[in-house]
């Protein structure tokens, strides 16, 4: 416990703290009980526990981009920390909202189902916006970048909890061949020992000796690595776990570092030694403030040196409390009262003694009945005989209602649980993966027993040795426990209230309510009340409320069991989640050779997969697209324009059965296919449906050289090989991506051959000597180069391709070479433009996995006399023959001033009613529409039902502001419909 | 060579090297192809890799190798091998030189790959001379372990975002 002061704010007030205190710690150290107002009714909520399972003291931090709903329990303080209470208005003391609390009454389980049911109209318009409003606790954070990194981990052995257990099972593991990983969510190791007064000496040394020996010991083993203020919060199949490490604690965020680290953990085998979680016993208004559980008022002692209240009434119903009263007359305070549910006879000769020993009131076979105060506690009423009730002041009531086993990660781990009677709490009994429990969270609450437990637990593992501890225990050796979960309480006013879920203000008559309403599955009881749906999963309260649902069902618990407890075992920041994946590492990005040219000459990019293309580019800074787009595509026509295209993806195919498996793959025939020439070729899939399409190239009928689209490369490679290893497994080929390894730039114009001419001056481009779809290899720049005669925008083009080593040279190359003659760099805007003036489709644009070549009017790409190819069997089916099937037509707005919007539908009405009362006959939507600056009026391309048949007919398409807009349908092909400029 | 990352017991070097990716059967003719040009018998181990002063030859699946040519050649010389490769008609042999390399040496190698990667680089899973083919950075990579360096590889398309992730690495 370190003395240095730090200073923070709390509403407006500034309080000084320890170092090393969590809010909740310095607020007790000053006093401040009140921290809250809680969800629903707005009550005044104080701080009910001391970690990860605090229900109600839930902040904002200001200072820290307004993270709200942060546990004060545990966050800790730094210097000049801005912290702000939650969901009141205008103040703490002082708030509005607390005017549900007047209306609770009405407010019973199931409150919002029943009453938000009408008249019509009102959810939408009245109820929900006036929910939305007034639900949560704190304000959304503000905008900010977060530094979270993910870190993995692949080891032997985790374990989780650097309390005892963790440690014993650390030290036995120390100095072995296993990887191992201690996972510990405070800031220091111990646990238990540090927390509570249980444990006298270890080896006859005080426990913090003992801890830092042994931390010492693992420290030094170099085997074993320990991660503190990490939080185990995910147990996944296959021994995958999750945890977040807070690196910022106790300090301010530093926005160049990361503020969590989310480890991702894969081992073989995973010991649980996470403890277990104190919980609460109801009663009237155990939620005010000053009402906190018996081992976290410990806890604050023992840790953080922090008493939150000299003169506390303890209030039990089991053996633990003994420690926390030792704790309190060893610093020289004294509970006022100690009152307890069991026969005096029952309770702990050690407890008696001690209490007897300071004078300690004690009230035995008795209970809390309720307690009262405005803001906080100012007196408790007990009930010492069933009906004499004696009322003591005090600002503070100590509960412990016995102790869960924290089987949360357990039961992710899809381990299966059972009820002990002796314990009242469900405990590990089955593991579904490997997984060890150790100590509080096997259901073993006796020290003695736990170093056999874990010497027997552990002792499959090679090169260990058995632990030789010896404890002094102070007080009780064994747990013991009196079934409680709700004292009775006189009916004092409508307004009080007990409580089974702070978090979402569910009160135990909600539970009755609940059953007498039918839920008495305890599933659908959680969904109707809430119970124990709040963030905190209700980690003190839910085995009381299957307790008390176990009592008004007539069952016992392990009837009535449990509910399942689903990962994060506590809310961790979507920042963790995301890590780096944010921002600038969203998504990986590729760019080609030929990037940095793109860049400074002002291109605009597009994400083609997880390529950068550019999409067109400004001639200047006021250029919009449009008019870029407008620009590049008549200057193609008119000149040449050149397009990056290095993104296709290229596959090399190569083997003895080459021209088999090509005819398989493809629709196309390539068996009369000369060498050196190329063909465009459709893929398809079993369905008959168009995959992909590209250009094969055939260099012989062992070798081929083929290109994919760039968003579906990995795709195709992926399906030949699927084919080639599961299908066609005798057949001798094989096949390369080859897209990276060669840039590709498309040059495309009625002046294509005059730069290609002038930039391979020793190669003769006339149509005789490279007549359209040939290729060849050539020799340039002391590398090779292969040039392809195609086209994709319907001018006389060529594709080079070289290697990217050489492709920014030769880029620049073509430019000055064609100084005189107008290159213009294009994108795909234009591209697409382009081509869809020729009718060119684009697969995945004009087609969507519903589409076979017969709709496109494709035909004649289909090899009639191959024995098969993949889809070919499809395409007989009586479907897909169907001549009304959707197919791929061209519209012509009428009126040529009209524009045509892409996805719109294609209608046969003249005119839409709105609002549209009976429902349009829609023939089909537009797939491609672009303003062609050559033919000066918009083209457009739809997919239609029958529509080869209704070509020369008039049909309607409608627009976005719900018109409609004539037009006439024509074939897809608006340009150099008989391809003379083509292969010109 | 270019010196390009430097992190508290790391460096990242990147190398201008090439690679020759190659199909096959992996039988005597594919051995004997590949003994002829390079005087290297292929592994047969599937993520083997066996290398001298000048090659890495690396079984990365049942019928796919890498060559990797840790010292520059002329590209003339890439050309040759890969036509000597694909004159057996049993085998494919691609040039793959557009890879971007890096070497990464130092003892908190590791540490930093595993904020980038989940492969487990521990020895006693992933030995010396063994090669992976995994996710690094959420990109292919593959990862050649050598006695006291990896050689880690990815296209080169990936090269300025696959710096920024290592240097993002070491800055946090």
């Amino acid at each position: 416990m370190s003395e240095h002061k730090i200073y923070f704010k709390f509403d407006g007030k500034t309080y000084g703290g320890n170092e090393g205190d969590t809010i909740a710690a310095a607020l007790l150290r000053n006093n401040v009980k009140l921290v809250g107002r809680s969800f629903k009714y707005h009550r005044p909520r104080g701080i009910y526990t001391c970690g990860i399972e605090e229900p109600n003291a839930l902040v904002q931090i200001i200072n820290e981009h307004n993270e709200p709903n942060v546990r004060a329990t545990v966050k800790k303080i730094y210097e000049g920390m801005v912290v702000k209470s939650q969901n009141r208005w205008p103040s703490l003391k002082r708030d509005l909202g607390s005017i549900n609390n007047i209306l609770s009454p009405i407010f019973s389980a199931g409150f919002y189902y029943k009453t938000f049911m009408g008249p019509k109209g009102f959810w939408k318009n009245v109820y929900e916006p006036l929910i939305r409003r007034t639900a949560g606790l704190g304000k959304p954070p503000r905008e900010f970048r977060s530094k979270s990194i993910h870190l993995h981990h692949n080891v032997d052995i985790v374990i989780v909890g650097g309390g005892f257990s963790g440690l014993l099972a650390a030290k036995k593991l120390a100095g072995t061949n296993y990887d191992v990983l201690l996972i510990e969510r405070e800031d220091s190791l111990g646990g238990i020992l540090k927390n509570t007064k249980k444990i006298e000496l270890i080896n006859d040394q005080n426990p913090s000796d003992w801890i830092e020996k042994t931390e010492r010991l693992i420290q030094n083993s170099r085997n074993i690595k320990v991660l503190k203020n990490t939080l185990m919060t995910t147990y996944n199949f296959s021994d995958h776990l999750i945890a977040v490490e807070d690196k910022s604690v106790g300090k301010p965020q530093d926005n160049e570092k990361p503020e969590l680290v989310l480890h991702k953990i894969r081992t073989k085998q995973t010991i649980l030694a996470n403890g277990h979680i104190e919980r609460f016993i109801s009663f009237r208004n155990n939620d005010l403030p000053g009402v906190m559980l018996a081992a976290s008022f410990e806890k604050y002692i023992q840790k953080y040196g922090v008493v939150p209240e000299e003169s506390p009434v303890i209030f039990t119903n089991n053996s633990s409390t003994f420690s926390l009263v030792k704790s309190l007359v060893d610093l020289g305070h004294k509970p006022k009262a100690y009152v307890d549910v069991r026969d005096q006879k029952k309770i702990e000769k050690e407890t008696v003694e001690l209490l007897n020993k300071y004078n300690i009131p004690l009230y035995a076979k008795s209970e809390i009945e309720g307690c009262e105060g405005k803001n906080e506690i100012s007196k408790v009423s007990i009930r010492v005989k069933k009906n004499e009730i004696i009322k003591i002041k005090t600002s503070m009531l100590c509960v412990s209602g016995g102790f869960n086993p924290d089987i949360h990660l357990f039961t992710q781990s899809k381990g299966l649980l059972k009820w002990d009677e002796t314990i009242l709490a469900f405990k590990p009994e089955k593991t579904f993966q490997n997984t060890i429990t150790l100590g509080s969270v096997s259901g073993n609450f006796s020290y003695e027993k736990l170093i056999g437990e874990i010497n027997k637990k552990l002792d499959f593992f090679e090169g260990i040795n058995d632990l030789e501890i010896k404890l002094n225990i102070n007080g009780p050796k064994k747990f013991q426990i009196k079934e409680l979960w709700e004292t009775n309480h006189a009916k004092k006013s409508l307004w009080s209230k007990s409580f089974i879920d702070l978090q979402n203000d569910v009160t135990t008559k909600d539970l009755k309510q609940a059953v007498l309403e039918g839920f008495n599955r305890i599933e659908h009881l959680k969904r109707f009340t809430t119970n124990s749906m709040g963030t905190d999963q209700g980690k003190i309260s839910s085995i009381n409320a299957l307790g008390i649902v176990s009592k008004i069902l007539k069952k016992s618990v392990s009837e009535v069991g449990t509910t399942i407890y689903r990962p994060p075992y506590a809310p961790l920041s979507f920042s963790a989640i995301a890590g780096r994946s944010t921002y600038e590492f969203y998504d990986p990005e590729r760019k080609t050779p030929v990037h940095p040219w793109h860049v400074k000459h002002n291109a605009v990019f597009e994400d083609v997969g997880q390529w950068k293309r550019p999409w067109y580019f400004k001639k200047h800074n006021n250029e919009s697209m449009e008019q870029a787009v407008q620009r590049e595509s008549k200057q193609v026509r008119e000149s040449a324009g050149i397009l990056d295209g290095s993104t296709l993806g290229k596959i090399e195919i190569k083997g003895k059965d080459a021209l088999a498996f090509v005819n398989l793959i493809y629709t196309n025939s390539f068996t009369k296919m000369k060498p050196m020439t190329a063909r465009y070729a459709l893929m398809l899939g079993e369905d008959g449906m168009v995959k992909d399409d590209g250009i094969v190239c055939k260099i012989n009928d062992q070798h081929f050289l083929t290109t994919t689209t760039t968003g579906g490369a990995a795709n195709v490679l992926a399906h030949m090989e699927e084919y080639a290893q599961t299908e066609w497994p005798n057949m001798n080929v094989y096949m390369n991506s080859i897209t990276e390894q060669f840039s590709t730039f498309n040059i495309s114009g009625p002046k294509a051959r005059t730069i290609m001419s002038r930039v391979f001056n020793n190669i003769d481009f006339s149509n005789e000597s490279f007549p359209f779809m040939t290729f060849n290899n050539f020799d340039y720049l002391n590398t090779k180069v292969r040039i392809l005669r195609a086209s994709f925008t319907g001018e006389p083009g060529y594709e080079i391709y070289v290697s990217p080593k050489h492709a920014l040279t030769l880029w620049e190359r073509i430019f000055y070479y064609s100084k005189d003659l107008d290159l213009v760099p294009y994108g795909t805007e234009t591209m697409h433009l382009l081509r869809a003036e020729k009718g060119y489709i684009i697969v995945g644009q004009d087609t969507d996995g519903t589409v076979t070549p017969i709709d496109l009017n494709l035909n004649w790409m289909i090899g009639k006399k191959k024995k098969d190819f993949i889809g070919k069997r499809s395409l007989t089916r009586s479907d897909i023959v169907r001549s009304d099937r959707k197919q791929l037509v061209g519209l012509v707005p009428l009126n040529k001033a009209y524009g045509i919007e892409e996805g719109q539908h294609v209608i046969e009405e003249k005119n839409l009613n709105t609002p549209i009362k009976k429902p349009v006959k829609m023939l089909g939507h537009v797939t491609s529409s672009y303003f062609s600056p050559t033919l000066n009026h918009s083209v457009a391309m739809a997919l239609i039902k029958g529509g080869n048949r209704k070509i020369g007919s008039q049909l309607y398409v409608s627009t976005s502001d719900l018109n409609v807009i004539p037009v006439e349908v024509v074939k897809p092909n608006f340009i150099d419909p008989k391809n003379e400029r083509l292969i010109s | 060579m270019t010196r390009t990352f430097v992190a508290k017991g790391m460096e990242i070097v990147q190398q201008d090297m090439q690679q020759i990716l190659l199909r096959g059967k992996g039988d005597g003719s594919f051995a004997d192809t590949v003994n002829k040009e390079i005087s290297l018998l292929p592994p047969t181990d599937n993520l083997r890799m066996i290398n001298n002063d000048e090659f890495l030859f690396a079984k990365q699946s049942f019928d796919q190798w890498s060559l990797v040519c840790l010292k520059p050649k002329p590209e003339k010389e890439i050309f040759r091998l890969v036509s000597a490769f694909n004159a057996n008609e049993e085998i494919l042999a691609s040039d793959y030189s557009n890879t971007t390399y890096f070497e990464i040496t130092g003892e908190n190698k590791d540490h930093y790959l595993s904020k980038l990667t989940h492969f487990d680089l521990r020895t006693k899973k992933f030995p010396i001379s063994t090669m992976a083919q995994t996710l690094i950075a959420r990109i292919d990579c593959s990862i050649y372990h050598f006695q006291d360096k990896y050689l880690v590889t990815c296209h080169s398309s990936f090269e300025d975002y696959f710096k920024d992730r290592l240097q993002d690495a070491i800055n946090l």
